[in-house]
């Protein structure tokens, strides 16, 4: 049966249906003018475009992907989700965010697999104890789910935790945040691009935006691989791509590219029941429902836009893992892969509308956070967008951080202590 | 990736024996009526492209000597931009 169906002549809408082959998303004509232009087809863009059709009825809006949506970040993640950022503006906004995902499937009538199970870091010193003080400290301030625990509890949590002080770095406690845990990253995307199309977005794959036209201070379109595009509106969400695509108007980001890589073990009984990372290890992992156990955090330190993952971060993940996880001595690792991250001196977004040219807005930098945060970005994107003026919760993510030394602190819980999902 | 960065005093090695100090950006602009915005472009602000940038590595678990070498970060090669390479330097 599936050969015959596999030339796209299916019968009708029934038979697809049965077959179960009923398309998420249809393909639209290209057209040469557009209210607003997004480009990249990972979950910012989609996420925007869906948000623009649905709540603000701006339906004339493109998604340009250059490949196939997911392509990027979004379809390469390691799927953690949570609200314990370091500073309150972060964790305002990614706690939204995780509220979101049960309201997102039910209004996107799709399966996105939101697995709160919550988060456990481990702290391996004491100046790490007294990190996760201070941020359990904010994300309570802020009405967050988040707790200190010591060893013991850890180990209750996760029993196959070794605590003891073999490791070479012994559990000194961890901080524990019950809200967070797993969603399935394609099906976000997926649901995303089917909510989009349902409500009038157009999304086109293989389109490559190969420069931005401006006439004095206004964008006024894009080239593309399929010709000149005109738009009132232009937002870049090109992830790990987002510089080159800014330097298409002259524009430079604070945004290093950076290869992030992951990789899964084989299948094992279910024993891990919450996501476990440790700073001193730099490796965090969770089991997936399908049993693998999902492991990630290195980042290749220089600036790079390779997807290839190495033999040394193999060997690397294979021994953090066993040392506070001793019971994964011996279990095959099935698949590896890599992505690209955008990352910011500051570990934290960039989130802007009118930067340089009127009608440009910028939504970049996420490095490694921006899976958790993508729809509710996206919502207060096509927000910005739509009323032309930036909503209080982005005012603090601007561009303009960067040139007034008003950095971020989300540096500080982040690379020592073991947040980097 | 994996590659090789060649170290002038040990030749080819793994570059994860090397510590990445960034793209060579010359010198640090004059102190002398520096703005705080002119300061932090200098620092923060910079494309990386699809083409041969000089860097600064350190040879951290090898002989420890810091110099510049040419690499391409689309495709992680020590290659010389197209210019630099026709004329046999
Ligand atoms: C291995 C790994 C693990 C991660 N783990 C987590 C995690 O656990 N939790 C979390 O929150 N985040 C995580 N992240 C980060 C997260 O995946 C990204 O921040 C997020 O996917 C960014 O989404 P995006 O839509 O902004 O960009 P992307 O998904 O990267 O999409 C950008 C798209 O733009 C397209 N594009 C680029 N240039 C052009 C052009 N010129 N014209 C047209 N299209 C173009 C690309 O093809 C791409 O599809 C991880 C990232 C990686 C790589
Ligand atoms: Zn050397």
């Amino acid at each position: 049966m599936s050969l015959k169906l596999r030339n796209n002549q299916v019968k009708s809408s029934e038979t697809r249906a049965i077959c179960g082959l009923e398309r998420l998303w249809g393909t639209s004509p290209l057209k040469s003018h557009y209210d607003v232009v997004l480009i990249g087809g990972g979950i910012h863009g989609l996420a925007t475009a869906y948000y623009l059709a649905k709540e603000h009825g701006i339906k004339d809006v493109a998604v340009l992907e250059r490949r196939y949506i997911g392509y990027g970040g979004s379809g390469r993640n390691t799927a953690i989700v949570r609200a314990n950022q370091r500073t309150q503006e972060n964790v305002k906004l990614y706690d939204e965010g995780l509220k979101l995902w049960p309201k997102l499937i039910d209004e996107l009538d799709f399966n996105l697999m939101f697995f709160n199970c919550g988060n456990l870091n481990l702290a391996h010193s004491e100046a790490a104890v007294s990190a996760f003080r201070l941020a359990v400290s904010t994300a309570n301030f802020c009405n967050v789910q988040s707790e200190l625990l010591d060893p013991q509890q850890c180990k209750e949590l996760v029993p196959a935790l070794d605590i003891s002080d073999r490791p070479y770095h012994p559990i000194h406690g961890g901080m524990y945040h019950g809200p967070g845990g797993i969603v399935r990253h394609d099906a976000v995307v997926w649901g995303l691009a089917k909510g989009a199309f349902k409500h009038g977005a157009h999304i086109h794959q293989g389109v490559e935006v190969l420069g931005i036209d401006t006439d004095g201070q206004k964008i006024t379109g894009v080239q593309t691989n399929r010709g000149s595009i005109s738009c009132n509106r232009l937002a870049v969400m090109a992830g790990g791509y987002s510089a080159s695509v800014c330097e298409m108007v002259g524009m430079e980001l604070p945004v290093h590219p950076l290869t992030i890589q992951a990789m899964v073990t084989q299948p094992l009984k279910p024993f891990l029941h919450h996501v476990v990372s440790s700073g001193a290890y730099h490796c965090y992992a969770n089991q997936t429902l399908k049993g693998e156990v999902a492991t990630g955090a290195h980042m290749d330190p220089q600036v790079n836009y390779s997807t290839t993952p190495t033999a040394w971060y193999m060997k690397h993940q294979a021994e953090a893992l066993c040392e506070f996880l001793p019971c994964l001595k011996g279990v095959k690792f099935m698949r590896i892969w890599a992505g690209l991250a955008d990352m910011t001196p500051d570990m934290a977004p960039i989130m802007d509308g009118n930067v340089m040219y009127d009608g440009l807005f910028i939504d970049v930098g996420w490095g490694y956070f921006g899976f958790k945060s993508g729809p509710i970005t996206g919502k207060y994107m096509a927000e910005f967008i739509a009323d032309d003026e930036a909503p209080d919760i982005l005012k603090p993510f601007a561009l303009n951080r960067f040139l007034e030394n008003r950095y971020m602190g989300e540096t500080a819980g982040a690379t020592n202590y073991g947040h980097w999902n | 990736m994996s590659f090789t960065i060649t170290c002038p005093i040990c030749g080819e090695r793994d570059v994860y024996e090397f510590h990445f100090g960034g793209r060579d950006r010359g010198p640090p602009p004059s102190h002398d009526n520096l703005t705080i915005e002119e300061y932090l472009r200098y620092a923060q602000f910079r494309t990386t492209r699809t083409e041969a940038q000089l860097e600064w590595w350190f040879h951290s678990n090898g002989c420890g000597s810091w110099f510049t070498t040419w690499r391409n970060p689309a495709n992680n090669r020590e290659e010389k931009p197209q210019e630099m390479s026709n004329d046999q330097q």
